[in-house]
């Protein structure tokens, strides 16, 4: 009884249901999401990590890589040194090597005189004025218990993703390469895989394998079969590694399968007793802060979207991958990272069927602790769906007269109303017994505006995409100011009515709105369910959008000041003033994240940038018009 | 006769958006085309080539078990360049047959059929929008935009029931049934809609000139629309050679739905979980279902054809063996017709949100399904499964508003009222 009471209270009190309740239930709607997000460190609502798949077995076999293999990988290292030129640092302490012809035919030797089918790839991106090309070369080894039908790859990359010469790699692959051949327990092909870098070469191979190559990159002249799964290699340095850094993010923020990662973790914690560490926390003491840390680095880079390493590149095809990164000083040697692979690869050896039984979404916070997507999917989607409430309402809103609720003889302002609307209205007829009436609304100007400014993202877009890279920082400033100075113009403009018909009525602004926000609700909520984390990093930076008004009721002086700070505040949250904020805190140049981006979108096929000039920023604009149109 | 100029202005419009598109995109036909979205088993632009290479080549079409389209397109497309080398005179002809569709369907609104018929006369007849506009609609609509882009072979039976109902609503009963027997021919499921296209050109005629009783009336266009129909099966059979063999190619293909290619329809994924021995049973409960729509809506909108056949292409949208956003573009554009009912219509906000969302996460999960692997078909069919309900809820929506429209005429003192379920 009172709780229908209450609705009935509700629905006589238009201003409360339409104005107060929804800014009520979107503002709580952001509040839970975030604190959502903040609980999944704790023990209550992540779990430990477990291997699904029965058939990995991890660490389950003898690991046989030791003693009179080491002298093959001194000898190798030895002959590749010789003709690297090792040593000769540049100005900035980086090696200098440069991968020459040589160097290709050296490996190409080494795989054949192990017994490998060996083949080269040339290819050659470019991007923002800029030129990536190399050669890659690969070695299959066909499986003895195999029917070549299935295949794993290792990857070692002559450049890590951080640039350094990964000459401890390169050779441990090759003495592995040696060293599998003499095996006659693969039931999978193992490919060989050396690429000059992390960036591009991979991409390139895989690209080719499927036979989705650009003109620029030659086809495989040699492949096996479907691949099931790829672990990259990277130990860059001479002295011995304390711990394993397990880097799995993919392009777009797709995940390998947890069981990848568990498998590696379990094989290099539980059976050689190294530790692993992920998103570069090289202290977590599995304490609240580290692990949200932890969380949130992985957050950041999924929503970024790039390729953090040379695995990454496979998981647009459904190939799970990871790289294994050597960090610290400790005790173990190349042979114990050899052994850790060996065992991964016999684990992935085992494999009836591709990774499938565990999760591709998740969070992981320590490296045995995670929480899957229906834990966490919340948050983003009570923050989308912040949005949609919001546009919800005021559609209602517009389907109310405002002064219905006050008397029913205000028949002459709903003909005043009704004259400035071109279509006729329903509402003539006598209002008020039961509550307010539907209103007629006007929705071609709206749809018409938000539809148009959506396709106008296609323009940032396309310049940020194409323009050489000594441009992209320059570019960003300009963008700056046009960010500032669009919204005024547009908001003059709609309030002469864009010069074709009368001023904009009240009603159209909150339609506007309420279009906006539906989009970007959509928007983003589809996005949740692709990359999780990039639709809550825009979800929260749009969040003021959703109590943005047009002020039209307040004194002037006091509005001017009020939309100004708005406008002010506004633009602190623009694209490219954000990316500008976050590469000042970083300490990133402009330069390089927009070169990065280009190449993402060149190459990798990326497309953080489409939700971020085609979905953020057109909803960014609109709420500044809105604010805006209140100064004029 | 004067050319209205915002007519030309909304035609050569739409004529030059999809001109950019296709030129500014050049992949985008294809990428459409490709779609399960926009391209099922029997309207594929793909399948219609690989029939057309086996017929010019004198094979059968049907002999792959790819083509499942009436052999009439053939011919038709023959005469086309490649489309591979030139996709222009293809993509040009797509185009027209878009603009021929508006250009009915803006015959449709002016003649005011919507609003008031021989034995109905709707209460808000001001408030709709003309025909310029609701061609403006059809041609914008994104949804028609992408099967013309992906130039799915459904845009003629689109015609075919445009042109029917067209010509019905201008008292030519004749060229309406032969219309709709070219739209029955090419894809079956528009025979349905006999029945009230029959009241339509009835309740036209009636108007003007002297008719003979129903059942004479009904009798006369039956034989009309067999007969059509029996000319193009004979056409058909000359060129295939086997008559039986493209009828069960065709024909058969829609009725027992053999391929259970993911759409955004409800028979697919029932089928591919359905034990074999129960097949034939559901099938025809689902045939008969879809069926039963048009004797109840007959009977109890009588009064107005139109909108029967309207919510008839809103029921086949939704519950048609293999439903594309074709079927959908269609319903949507006859829906505009009854804008003097949107006023009246609950849940439009509802119903639109819903095609929306799913409209942007069937594709999605689509992705996550076949090409990320992360999904499964679960997800997909979940989406399809809103797809339908939006429709459904729009459909019932304006079929509410429609019988309310109705009632309030017949109680004109409780118009605007509240109505309460007793």
């Amino acid at each position: 009884m009172a709780l229908k009471s209450a609705i009935r209270n509700l629905r006589n009190n238009p201003h409360l249901l339409f104005v107060r309740l929804p800014n009520l239930l979107s503002f709580l709607c952001i509040i839970v999401g975030v604190v959502w997000l903040l609980l999944l460190p704790l023990n209550e609502y992540s779990r430990n990590t477990y291997i699904s798949e029965n058939a990995l077995l991890p660490g389950q076999v003898h690991a046989y890589f030791t003693g009179s293999e080491q002298n093959i990988f001194r000898g190798y290292k030895q002959e590749l040194e010789g003709l690297l030129n090792v040593g000769q640092k540049s100005e900035d302490g980086q090696d200098q090597v440069e991968l020459t012809p040589v160097i290709s035919n050296k490996i190409r030797s080494v795989f054949e005189a192990s017994g490998l089918k060996v083949a080269t790839q040339k290819y050659e991106y470019k991007s923002a004025g800029i030129t990536h090309e190399g050669e890659n070369t690969y070695g299959i080894i066909h499986a003895p218990r195999g029917d070549a039908t299935e295949a794993i790859v290792l990857i070692a990359t002559w450049k890590t993703a951080n640039d350094e010469l990964n000459l401890n790699g390169v050779t441990l692959a090759l003495t592995l390469a040696r060293y599998f051949k003499r095996w006659s327990l693969w039931s999978k092909d193992i490919i060989f895989l050396i690429t000059p870098d992390s960036k591009s070469g991979t991409q390139a191979w895989v690209d080719a394998y499927h036979d989705l190559q650009p003109e620029s990159v030659q086809p495989l002249p040699l492949k096996s079969g479907a691949l099931q799964g790829a672990v990259a290699i990277e130990y860059p340095f001479d002295h011995r590694f304390k711990n394993l850094h397990i880097v799995y993010d993919g392009v777009n923020g797709q995940l390998p399968n947890l069981d990848l990662f568990n498998t590696a973790v379990a094989i290099a914690g539980g059976q050689m007793g190294i530790g692993s560490n992920l998103q570069e926390m090289w202290e977590h003491d599995d304490s609240y802060e580290a692990r949200l840390q932890t969380m949130l680095r992985g957050m950041a880079k999924q929503g970024l979207g790039y390729a953090t390493g040379a695995h990454s590149s496979f998981m647009p095809y459904h190939i799970d991958a990871i790289t294994l990164q050597t960090k610290g000083e400790g005790w173990e040697d190349e042979m114990a990272l050899g052994r850790t692979i060996e065992s991964l690869c016999r684990s992935l050896n085992n494999l009836l069927e591709h990774l499938h039984q565990s999760f591709f979404f998740y969070l992981l916070m320590q490296s045995n602790r995670f929480v899957s997507i229906g834990t966490y999917l919340p948050s983003a989607m009570l923050i989308a769906g912040n949005f949609t409430i919001m546009a919800i309402a005021l559609w209602m809103r517009t389907g109310y007269h405002e002064d219905a609720k006050s008397d029913m003889s205000s028949d002459s302002s709903q003909s005043k109303k009704k004259g400035s609307a071109s279509v006729t209205s329903k509402s003539g007829k006598p209002v008020g017994l039961n509550g307010p009436a539907v209103a007629e609304r006007l929705l071609a100007l709206p749809l018409t505006l938000v539809t148009g400014l959506h396709l106008l993202g296609l323009v940032p877009l396309y310049i940020f995409n194409t323009i050489p890279h000594q441009f992209f920082t320059t570019a960003t400033y300009i963008f700056v100011v046009v960010d500032i100075v669009l919204p005024l113009i547009l908001a003059v403009l709609l309030s002469n009515g864009l010069g074709l018909s009368t001023p904009l009525v009240p009603q159209q602004y909150l339609l506007i709105k309420s279009f906006a926000l539906l989009l970007l609700g959509l928007s983003l909520s589809t996005l949740a369910t692709l990359n999780f984390s990039l639709s809550l990093t825009i979800g929260l930076l749009c969040a003021p959008l959703s109590f943005i008004t047009r002020s039209d009721c307040s004194s002037n002086p006091q509005r001017f000041a009020l939309s100004g700070l708005g406008l002010g505040l506004l633009n602190l949250l623009s694209p490219p003033a954000v990316l500008l904020g976050a590469c000042q805190y970083t300490g990133v140049s402009v330069e390089t994240v927009l070169t990065e981006a280009a190449y993402g979108w060149d190459v990798w096929g990326m497309w953080t940038q489409v939700v971020v000039w085609c979905v953020w920023w057109p909803a960014w604009l609109i709420g500044c018009v809105l604010l805006g149109s209140s100064i004029f | 006769m004067a050319v209205d100029r915002r007519k030309v202005a909304v035609f050569s419009g739409a004529f030059v958006l999809r001109l950019l598109l296709v030129c500014l995109f050049p992949s985008l036909p294809d990428l459409l085309t490709g779609r399960v979205e926009v391209s099922t088993p029997v309207n594929s632009f793909k399948r219609l080539q690989e029939g057309l290479f086996l017929y010019i080549r004198n094979v059968s079409p049907y002999d792959g078990g790819v083509y499942h389209q009436a052999p009439l397109l053939l011919p038709l497309f023959a005469l086309l360049p490649d489309v591979k080398s030139s996709p222009f005179p293809t993509a040009i002809l797509y185009f027209l047959v878009d603009l021929l569709n508006a250009h009915a369907l803006s015959t449709i609104s002016e003649s005011g059929q919507s609003v008031k018929s021989r034995l109905h006369s709707a209460m808000r007849k001001h408030i709709r929008w003309d025909g310029v506009s609701i061609a403006a609609w059809f041609l914008f609509n994104p949804f028609t935009i992408a099967t013309c882009l992906a130039r799915s072979t459904s845009v003629f039976t689109t015609t075919g029931i445009l042109y029917a109902v067209s010509n019905a609503v201008e008292g030519n009963s004749i060229n309406a049934i032969l219309a709709l027997g070219f739209a029955s021919y090419l894809s079956l499921y528009p025979a349905l809609l006999f029945l009230p296209l029959v009241l339509l050109c009835y309740d036209q005629q009636s108007q003007t000139s002297k008719t003979p009783s129903y059942a004479v009336y009904f009798l006369q266009h039956a034989a009309i629309l067999l007969g059509s129909v029996g000319g193009l099966l004979g056409l058909s059979s000359i060129i295939t050679g086997n008559l039986w063999e493209f009828i069960s190619a065709t024909y058969g293909f829609h009725l027992l739905v053999p391929d259970l290619t993911p759409n955004v329809g409800l028979w697919w994924y029932f089928f591919i979980e359905m034990f074999d021995s129960f097949r034939e049973f559901f099938i025809g409960v689902f045939w008969l279902h879809l069926a039963a729509y048009v004797g109840g809506l007959t009977a109890r909108m009588r009064s107005q054809p139109l909108f029967i056949i309207t919510s008839l292409l809103g029921v086949f949208a939704v519950f048609k063996p293999y439903p594309s956003i074709s079927d959908a573009s269609l319903y949507f554009a006859l829906l505009p017709l009854y804008r003097h009912l949107f006023p009246l219509m609950r849940y439009t906000f509802f119903a639109v949100a819903a095609l929306l969302y799913s409209s942007l996460l069937g594709p999605a999960f689509y992705h996550l399904w076949i090409y990320a692997g992360s999904g499964n078909a679960n997800f997909f069919y979940a989406i399809t499964l809103v797809w339908s309900l939006g429709l459904s809820i729009l459909l019932a929506d304006s079929i509410f508003a429609a019988l309310r429209d109705e009632w309030e005429q017949a109680n004109p003192e409780s118009q605007g009222q509240e109505v309460k379920q007793i």
